[in-house]
């Protein structure tokens, strides 16, 4: 999907260790994105895109922060944690979400 | 432009439906599908038993007569069915940004997204016709663009441009979001639904049924995406019951329109009783405009054989008949009847509906189902981390089937998709194609995603494309071509992009059937890495039938034995106090299990490990460590 020069819709900033603040804006604000496709991750902020390609941006929280990996596993997105802190050749890090639970995973026949 | 009158057709405009959008006909209006049989009166089944299930009367009010009780249901009569009101959300089109490229309509589950291309100057004299100005504006304005594929390309060669169009049509859409996730170029968005566009929509709807076909001077049959631009390739119509997103919907249209594309609607189905034949027969409802029929889960090829023999004795030898399955059906519970048929000859094709988990049932485990998977009946916990088995591989086994078309393929891969059911249609003689379908609810994957994983399937070797085409050649490599998959001379692909392998772990990254094999920190499970493992093994052997296996690499190494564990989670006769060999590397060091929770070793030489039990266990199974004997 192209992505093309959009304001987010709506942000956040973050500050070191707080990443519960993080969590509790996108909760509140999750209603104003429709089904999420990616996150695309740079190494001073975080986008989290919907199939429209509207998205919200976190700033101050990129991909060498320790706080980046309970983020983008709270919002489902598919990624290496070993690799997910690395530095790159490239702007930023992208990254699908797509991942749900199951139809009746827990349950046991 | 349709009015409502009184004592309306179901297939007109009326009060339920009063821009007649649940009407037949795909791209264009078309008449009910008659047919010459006595038991099956098709316009009163229409008129009185669909309309009796669309207004909620038919439960009540519909008297068990030979009509109702002989189960017969005539062709398409889906397509008068409404789903409009199942979603909160629908795409709409933004012309400017279309490319043409029709990866929309074709990944479109439920014949919900449809496109039409018209020369610029018959485009004109349709658009005249319509007489409110209203209307003919807004149809021009948003359903319309000029996309250098049918517009500019074909204008500077013949000097006539095409004028292409996308439609959604309001009464199949489910909303999935598939269109616009396959959308590369911002053509697509979903909206929120309001009276007032749901009015606009089904408006413009009805005007491009009205509006006549495409014009087949700018369809290209080498192509084969341009495929359903053409009215007799809709032979699945909108309105099966399958959940939103469904990947079997969109592997079965795709079927039906490649064999539509050169027989028609001239051919037919016989289908195993699965999710396919739930949401394709739901009473009244059918999709198909071809003759279909569902016996038992267990003998659809052998209802095939018996229907082939009857039409060839009728001289319809051409008539291609398809036998449609799921995974519990062909890999499992009619695996006789299926390797019976193929040994048999006969000229009959499978389609192979490949969820990997019996998904109408609630996701039992089948045969086909991927190690690891966490399924109703290899349930994820302490003792197992889901299936233990490995995948049977069902191209494999029907390619060991004498004289046998043998594909492996995927929806996400229009192209290869096409030209295996083409391919099986031209064999003469019995042909399998297995395509790779989402599950959404049983994969734990989102309702957009069919396509992206069916893409990563292949990507991971979880799903690796083949064709086996016993007229290529009198060998195994010459018959059989892996092209199409990605770095098809190497073990894994590595993404260019992140220069990093991409293996089947990220594929059970991606999916939620897999997500109780990766801890806090998300390491993967000792099961999922003889997993990847198993799949690596099954990539390399289809490398060395197809000749590409390079002598000089090391073969797979085998996948370890998993070692089962005992009520503590420890390994089989391992429990606190027991006496232990570790290798580490170099030599043996002997020490002790300490303790049991948390499961920690200490070593002779001083050092100790805390592991889990399921690491315990994958390094007893790979030899690093054992008890001493």
């Amino acid at each position: 999907m192209m992505t093309s020069d959009k304001e987010p819709i709506a942000s956040f900033n973050y500050i070191p260790g707080g990443l519960e603040d993080v969590l509790e804006f996108l909760k509140r604000t999750r209603s104003e994105l429709r089904e999420l496709r990616k996150a695309r991750v740079w190494p001073d902020r975080v986008q989290i895109y919907d199939v429209n390609s509207d998205y919200f941006e976190i700033a101050g929280l990129g991909y060498p922060d320790q706080d980046i990996t309970p983020l983008l596993t709270a919002i489902g997105t598919t990624f290496k944690p070993e690799f997910i802190h690395n530095p790159i050749n490239a702007p930023y890090k992208e990254f699908k979400t797509g991942r749900r639970h199951p139809w009746a995973e827990d349950r046991i026949l | 432009m349709a009015t409502v009158t009184e004592n309306q057709s179901m297939n007109d405009a009326n009060d339920r439906d009063p821009f007649n959008n649940n009407s037949y006909g795909t791209l264009v209006d078309d008449g009910y599908k008659m047919v010459k049989l006595p038991v099956l009166d098709v316009t009163d089944f229409n008129e009185r038993i669909i309309r009796g299930y669309e207004d909620g009367t038919a439960e009540k009010e519909l008297p068990a007569d030979l009509s109702v009780a002989r189960s017969i249901v005539p062709a398409g009569t889906a397509t008068l069915r409404d789903f409009s009101y199942v979603a909160p959300e629908i795409p709409e089109y933004i012309n400017d940004n279309c490319t043409g490229c029709m990866d929309c309509v074709t990944l479109c589950p439920d014949t919900a997204i449809l496109g039409k291309v018209v020369g610029e100057e018959d485009y004109a004299k349709r658009l005249a016709k319509i007489e409110n100005k209203e209307d003919r504006e807004l149809f021009d304005r948003f359903a319309w663009s000029e996309p250098t594929k049918y517009y500019a390309g074909p204008k500077k060669k013949t000097g006539e441009g095409g004028k292409f169009s996308i439609i959604i049509d309001p009464s199949k859409c489910k909303g999935c979001a598939e269109c616009v996730t396959v959308c590369d170029d911002d053509a697509l968005r979903m909206v929120q639904k309001t009276d007032d566009l749901m009015t606009d929509i089904k408006k413009v709807h009805r005007i491009f049924k009205e509006f006549g076909p495409s014009d087949d001077k700018f369809i290209s049959d080498k192509l084969l995406i341009d495929m359903m631009l053409k009215e007799q390739t809709h032979i699945y119509v909108g309105g099966a019951g399958s959940c939103a997103g469904c990947g079997e919907g969109t592997a079965l249209r795709m079927m039906c329109s490649a064999t539509g594309a050169k027989h028609g609607s001239d051919w037919g189905i016989i289908a195993a009783t699965g999710c396919n034949t739930v949401y394709t027969s739901t009473y009244p409802y059918n999709p198909y405009l071809v003759p279909w029929s569902n016996s038992l889960f267990e003998n659809a090829p052998a209802f095939a054989m018996g229907l082939r023999m009857r039409w060839d004795q009728m001289g319809w030898a051409e008539k291609p008949i398809w036998c449609i399955g799921g995974d519990g059906a062909m890999f499992d519970i009619g695996f006789q009847s299926l390797s019976r048929m193929l040994a048999s000859g006969m000229n009959i094709k499978v389609l192979v509906l490949d969820t990997q988990v019996y998904s109408n049932t609630g996701g039992q485990a089948s045969t086909s189902t991927y190690m690891g998977q966490n399924t109703k009946m290899s349930v994820h916990g302490k003792a197992l981390g889901g299936k233990q088995e490995r995948r049977k591989e069902i191209a494999q086994i029907a390619m060991m089937h004498p004289r046998t078309y043998v594909a492996q393929t995927t929806c996400a891969h229009v192209n290869h998709f096409y030209r295996s059911c083409i391919e099986a249609l031209e064999f003469d003689g019995p042909a399998l194609v297995c395509c790779y379908t989402t599950c959404q609810p049983e994969h734990g994957v989102a309702d957009n995603m069919a396509t992206d994983q069916a893409k990563l399937s292949v990507d991971t070797r979880a799903f690796p494309l083949l064709i086996y085409d016993p007229r290529k050649g009198d060998t195994i490599r010459e018959r059989l071509s892996l092209q199409g998959n990605p770095a098809v001379n190497d073990d894994w692909w590595v993404n260019p992009k992140t220069g990093e392998q991409v293996d089947f772990i990220d594929f059970c990254r991606s999916e939620g059937r897999f997500g109780k094999h990766f801890d806090k920190d998300g390491n993967p499970s000792e099961t999922l890495n003889r997993a990847k493992q198993e799949r690596l093994e099954n990539w390399k052997q289809l490398q060395e039938l197809a000749g590409l296996f390079d002598k000089n690499r090391t073969a797979a190494k085998p996948v370890a034995k998993p070692v089962a564990a005992s009520g503590n989670g420890l390994p089989k006769g391992f429990k606190s106090g027991s006496k232990i060999k570790y290798n580490d590397g170099s030599s043996w060091v002997t020490g002790v299990v300490e303790s049991v929770e948390p499961v920690r070793l200490s070593l002779d030489d001083g050092s100790r490990m805390e592991v889990s039990g399921e690491i315990l266990r994958e390094a007893v199974a790979v030899g690093i460590v054992t008890l001493q004997s």
